[in-house]
């Protein structure tokens, strides 16, 4: 059987590898290995360019981690902690909103989901520290993030609502890890349909007119439960039948 | 809809802003650049070993430079300078192989046109200074070194490059036996710099790094056989 060809955004970076120190297209590699375990074949989408003709070649795609969206997407003037990507911005928004009019299947992840409330009208919390209090999004209190390994996210739990379709894919409950410092404020065209019991931060947001388009505030290609990256896959795989059958 | 040309990529450890180390698939922006500059949609194909069904949706393939091919792919151990990934030569083969079952057109470069050769059935010299006495291929870390390079008259490539014959490199391995494929260009010490089949649609591998400077000849030239296939 043919695997379905899952596009995934990446990184334009300033990265060091090896000896060389260079502009790159790059993403980790937990991303790869995500879409590869679940029955997908990954190819990565640059940002370095502004067409969206690429999603007419795949069978879904996934909006990746990364850096903070530009504020002036939603009208906002920039906190001092954001970071913006703007390259990315650019290359995301026009992909997100073409992905979203092609009902192409669509996964967000970290800033892949915060790029899908932009991207329909949405808006963002530019530093949540300030909002609610404490930091426990980005990292545990004592650890240190430059370790950069699975145990050094934040784990929280997210309570999600019945009838969605996040409640089909997880249940009322998941426990997930987290970094971020930004979350969803407004989700646009989409629903909020998971929260941080504690604080309330808006942790899963999903379009209720597309087949599949759901967005997580956490990182499941870091951890063993890939239900969501599976989820996709299977919308991915429905969606060419149908293109077949037509 | 552009042409779609895909690209292969390292696998290495990289760290950029908070992040050290992290596996990560990446390819230097100059190669999606170039493509994109010739009219072509890159994708970045990162290594996977269980088919070639991504091929279905490229209309060229774009096999990049990165570190040293396994010795084992032309039956020499490896010397004390080689430095290999055998996963990503694995992956690589796998793709090319199933490209050239489909007359995709393909280009080569620097460690992808040594691939084209050893899939050819060609070698190599697993480093240069010690054959040519001299390391003007590799003069500095991340320095390119440039050559003027001698084209056969008719090639592909010398259509291709006209008068404007500067190469840049940075290798330490080059190509000691061509296999199947033909010779048509040449550094001014002999060394291969470029390889083609006459027979093929498009069949291209160029030792040195045209996407450091955009190339529009050779990229474009990828990317107008790509559009034929597309």
């Amino acid at each position: 059987m043919r695997r379905p060809l899952i596009g995934l955004t990446s990184y334009a970076q300033h990265v060091q590898f090896g000896r060389n120190d260079m502009m790159a297209g790059m993403l980790p590699m937990n991303y790869v290995k995500a879409v590869h375990a679940t029955g997908g074949r990954a190819v990565l989408v640059t940002p370095d360019d502004p067409g969206t003709d690429v999603l007419e070649s795949l069978d879904g795609i996934v909006f990746t981690g990364g850096g903070d969206v530009d504020p002036a997407h939603y009208g906002a003037e920039p906190h001092p902690q954001t970071e913006v990507d703007a390259i990315r911005d650019a290359a995301e928004l026009l992909l997100m909103r073409a992905a979203l009019d092609a009902d192409l299947p669509v996964l967000g992840v970290c800033r892949g989901h915060q790029v899908m409330a932009v991207a329909t009208g949405g808006a963002l919390h530019q530093h949540l520290p300030e909002l609610i209090g404490h930091d426990r999004h980005r990292a545990h209190a004592g650890t240190d993030p430059l370790a950069a390994s699975a145990g050094d996210y934040g784990r929280h739990d997210v309570v999600i609502a019945e009838d969605s379709r996040a409640h089909d894919l997880f249940g009322r409950h998941v426990s997930v890890n987290s970094f971020h410092h930004q979350a969803v404020a407004d989700p646009g065209e989409f629903v909020a349909t998971g929260w941080c019991p504690d604080d309330r931060v808006i942790e899963i947001i999903e379009h209720p007119g597309r087949r599949f388009a759901l967005g997580v505030q956490w990182h499941p290609e870091r951890t063993a439960d890939l239900r969501a990256f599976v989820a996709l896959t299977e919308a991915a795989l429905i969606d060419r039948k149908v293109a077949a059958v037509v | 809809m552009r042409p779609i040309i895909g690209i292969t990529t390292y696998v290495m450890p990289a760290s950029w802003g908070v992040w050290r180390d992290l596996p990560t698939a990446l390819l230097p922006h100059d190669y999606a650049a170039a493509v994109t500059r010739a009219g072509g949609r890159a994708v970045l194909i990162p290594p996977d070993d269980q088919d070639t069904d991504v091929l279905r949706v490229l209309d060229g393939l774009l096999i990049s430079g990165g570190p040293d091919i396994s010795p084992g792919l032309y039956g020499e151990e490896p010397g004390p300078h080689t430095v290999i990934h055998p996963e990503r030569d694995e992956a690589e083969l796998l793709l090319l192989q199933a490209a050239l079952d489909r007359d995709l057109p393909i280009l080569g470069v620097c460690r992808g046109m040594q691939l084209l050769v050893a899939a050819h059935g060609g070698t190599l010299h697993q480093h240069l200074p010690d054959v040519l006495g001299h390391e003007r291929h590799r003069v500095a870390p991340a320095v390119y070194s440039r050559h003027d390079a001698v084209f056969t008259p008719g090639s592909r490539i010398a259509e291709l490059m006209g008068a404007d014959v500067a190469i840049n490199c940075f290798h330490h391995q080059g190509v000691a036996d061509p296999g199947k494929l033909v010779v048509t260009g040449r550094a001014e010490d002999g060394l291969p710099e470029a390889v083609e089949d006459p027979d093929r649609r498009f069949l291209l591998g160029v030792q040195w790094h045209p996407e450091v400077g955009r190339d529009r000849r050779i990229f474009g030239a990828l990317v107008a056989a790509a559009a034929q296939s597309s």
